[in-house]
């Protein structure tokens, strides 16, 4: 009975690492970016909203639906917005617990 | 689009609450006598188009229905001729009524694809949340 040799694992770690160090270097910035352009979007379909719901109230409202529809895009963007933050929020935590 | 199938059955929503409205204004008018010196009130009926790619459907005019109408033998009516005739908008009652029927359930299941697009939404928030 023979042991199979263990391959090595350099090639296998740089090949992980290789797409992460790429990212780290390529795309610094994008993601406080596309992070402010969501709550930027998540500002106008608020907004938007927000106008519809006072035509809504106020008589102006041609169609009922597109009131609740705005109301449902704004709230279900505002729910990923929160995920995201939560989610990078959590990541920043783990690192801060990383001890040597 | 921020959430494509949301807007796709907004749209929607849109056409059969304008459907729904031109088939409120043919029942409203279906017993609406006209003199046969002038036109009969003409049906509305609303031309649905598919919009370009995957952005839904919209309005893309109102037809108008003939203008002819019937002619109705009503020698008490007020607005009858000499030869005692008015005339009446040629709206058939149970074809409205069917397109009426059309136009709730296309409504009622273009809401329900934004209700269920939503929830589809936010279980995909609760992807790896279990913790």
């Amino acid at each position: 009975m023979s042991i199979a040799p263990i391959g090595p694992v350099g090639p296998a770690i740089g090949a992980v690492a290789s797409p992460a160090a790429q990212g780290a270097t390529g795309t610094g910035g994008d993601f406080a970016q596309s992070l402010t352009g969501a709550v930027d979007d998540l500002q106008q379909l608020q907004s938007t909203s927000n106008q519809l719901a006072v035509q809504a109230v106020t008589g102006n409202l041609d169609d009922i639906h597109s009131a609740v529809i705005a109301a449902t895009r704004a709230q279900v963007t505002l729910e990923v917005a929160a995920a995201v933050r939560n989610k990078g929020i959590d990541a920043f935590n783990e690192i801060m617990r990383m001890q040597a | 689009m921020t959430f494509d199938a949301i807007g796709i059955a907004g749209t929607s929503l849109t056409v059969h609450r304008k459907w729904l409205d031109a088939i409120a204004d043919n029942l409203a008018n279906a017993n609406t006598a006209a003199p046969t010196s002038g036109p009969a009130f003409r049906a509305r009926y609303i031309e649905a188009q598919a919009g370009p790619g995957t952005s839904g459907v919209y309005v893309a005019g109102v037809r108008e229905g003939d203008a002819a109408g019937r002619l109705v033998f009503e020698p008490d009516n007020p607005l009858a001729d000499a030869e005692g005739y008015v005339r009446y908008p040629d709206i058939d009652l149970s074809e409205q009524m069917g397109s009426l029927i059309m136009a709730q359930r296309g409504y009622q299941a273009n809401a329900q694809v934004v209700d269920r697009a939503r929830t589809m939404y936010e279980s995909a928030l609760q992807i790896g949340r279990s913790s």
